[in-house]
């Protein structure tokens, strides 16, 4: 009686080391991977934020847009990267700067003009295309993350440690007019 | 960039998942990156050279069909050893949860790992008593892509989370290229009509055509009706009036290279399918083709057809209707040539050339960055991962 307490004690306590184990590993990795995804958005954003600033540049815009292109890329740039909300919005306002720039007339003239200003309006559609994948990836891993995270062992046996619970990273990022040729 | 892509189903056998990934994998090596593709195969098949053998194709009763899959320990150290060898950059895993190649790839890989979703229908019960299992690995996936807005939807509603659409693609050029046949063209007499596909299967639609055709012959009696693809001829023609039967002619199953000269010189295709397409890969290949498209109004085939600026559409599941589409098409020069003008236009959006650099766009994202693929890092990974997964499945 006494030694098949002491048996199941001995695979009690295995099977919550093997639990906690793997859960950690698990969860470790998860992590990682919203870190990854995290910095891949944030070099893309930063990238969409120099192409916004080459098209105001290029000159082939009127004044006005050029001025509000550029003064919503350069507050991107200049974003605090810790405050997430506020970047939000940040980034929001840089997509709706281009939405109203980049009108039918605008778009027409720039694809018009192919020395500068379609590869510059190109190189836009990219970055912000890229923005919105990554920003989709992160989100994916975020959402495994809090699924993982609120499984009821893992709250109890505090597997995640420390570590800050990632959040979705929201924005508008639609250029419904930029097309992708389709 | 090096590429290691994986395909679940044998090479030995034709499949959309096979070509989609032949046809990827060629694109990327044309563009100068290195791509080699893992997939199971038989000994003797004589494969293309950036193909790896995984190991021998069995054939497998699996989510309601039968597919030739590859699985075992032999399998899983193949799949190991092809992981430490290639040092990916990224690896590209297809279905990734077909009980093959791939679920062994995706728990024997660590780092970018890219997955494309095909099938519209995961929810077996094997899928969702595995579950538990799969869910681990699946979370190393960086990056989900679904080749419909119908993949999308299963991937969203069965594991959560969401996937990017990037649509299949098609060469245009080589459907765009083929020559027409005399005997396959229409004149105003004896105007032609094309059916492709599965006549026995009623998805297909050949019920729906054979309704349509007795309203049809009363306007047009001179009109030919040309069947392509596999089934027998005397089951489709016993559902026929007797006036139908005798316009249809049976080619039975044709060659790539004859499909796209039938879709070439006919006056009208017809896809009257009633449902279940993910997708209308074959209305592509038909406006590549440089084809007049009439298609039932699936939300797929209303997709691909930009809601009918790029070819006709008719009621699905309404014979009457497809009859009224298809005597006005043969009636109407100016517009078959208008449609078929604007689906070869549309057609270049589905070219392999965009949709490629699309995929290109997802793995630059996902390897920006990072370390290249490792083989799993965890030292009993595979046995011991899945003991601990089964056990621990209780909490989930």
């Amino acid at each position: 009686m006494d030694l098949s307490w002491v048996v199941s004690g001995v695979a009690l306590l295995v099977l919550i080391a093997w639990y906690v184990s793997y859960g950690a590993a698990r969860l470790d990795r998860l992590h990682s991977r919203v870190e990854g995804a995290l910095s891949v958005l944030d070099a893309q954003l930063v990238r969409r934020a120099e192409a916004t600033l080459e098209l105001a540049n290029c000159g082939a815009l009127d004044a006005a847009s050029a001025l509000i292109l550029a003064s919503a890329a350069s507050d991107s740039l200049e974003a605090d990267t810790a405050d997430q909300t506020s970047r939000e919005a940040i980034e929001s306002d840089l997509t709706q700067a281009l939405e109203v720039a980049l009108g039918e007339d605008a778009l027409a003239h720039l694809r018009a003009d192919e020395a500068v200003g379609a590869p510059v309006l190109q190189r836009v559609t990219a970055a912000n295309q890229r923005v919105q994948l990554a920003r989709r990836f992160l989100n994916d891993a975020v959402t495994d993350v809090q699924r993982v995270r609120r499984k009821p062992g893992v709250r109890l046996l505090r597997l995640a440690g420390h570590a800050e619970l990632p959040q979705t990273f929201e924005i508008d990022d639609e250029l419904p007019m930029l097309g992708r040729g389709d | 960039m090096r590429i290691g892509i994986v395909s679940p189903y044998s090479f030995d056998v034709p499949g959309g998942v096979q070509l989609h990934v032949r046809d990827l994998a060629e694109h990327f090596i044309s563009k100068g990156h290195h791509v080699s593709v893992l997939a199971p195969a038989d000994g003797d098949t004589p494969l293309p050279d950036y193909v790896v053998n995984a190991g021998h194709a069995v054939p497998v009763r699996y989510n309601g069909s039968v597919a030739r899959l590859s699985f075992g320990p032999l399998t899983a150290a193949r799949v190991g050893r092809w992981v430490e060898s290639g040092r990916f950059d990224l690896v590209h895993i297809h279905e990734p949860v077909a009980p093959s190649v791939s679920v062994l790839a995706l728990w024997a890989v660590d780092g970018p790992i890219v997955a494309t979703f095909h099938s519209s229908n995961l929810r077996s019960r094997a899928m969702q008593a595995a579950y538990p299992l799969l869910r681990p690995s699946l979370e190393k996936i960086s990056a989900r892509i679904a080749v419909s807005e119908d993949a999308r939807r299963t991937v969203t509603t069965h594991l959560g989370g969401d996937a990017v659409v990037i649509p299949n693609g098609v060469f245009v050029e080589r459907f765009a290229s083929a020559p027409r046949r005399p005997d396959w063209q229409g004149t105003v007499e004896r105007p032609t009509i094309a059916f492709l596909g599965r006549m026995e299967e009623p998805r297909k639609g050949m019920p729906v055509l054979s309704q349509a055709l007795p309203h049809i012959l009363r306007e047009i009696p001179g009109v030919r009706i040309l069947i392509a693809g596999p089934g027998d001829p005397d089951d489709v023609r016993e559902k026929m009036t007797s006036q139908a039967a005798a316009a249809c002619e049976f080619l039975g199953p044709v060659s790539d290279e004859d499909k796209a000269r039938l879709l070439a010189s006919v006056d009208v295709y017809v896809a009257p399918n009633t449902g279940g397409e993910s997708f209308g890969i074959i209305l592509i290949e038909a406006m590549s083709a440089r084809a007049t498209v009439l298609a039932s109004d699936l939300p797929a085939f209303s997709r691909v057809l930009h809601g009918g600026d790029a070819g006709e559409l008719f009621r699905n599941e309404d014979p009457v209707d497809l009859a009224r589409a298809v005597v006005a098409l043969l009636r109407d020069p100016a517009r078959r040539e208008q449609l078929a003008a604007a689906g070869r236009e549309r057609a270049n959006a589905f070219d392999w050339s965009v949709v490629a650099e699309d995929v290109m766009a997802v793995y630059e994202t996902v390897v920006f960055g990072r370390p290249p693929v490792r083989a799993s890092s965890e030292p009993d990974s595979r046995w011991g991962r899945l003991l601990r997964t089964g056990r621990n499945s209780g909490g989930t």
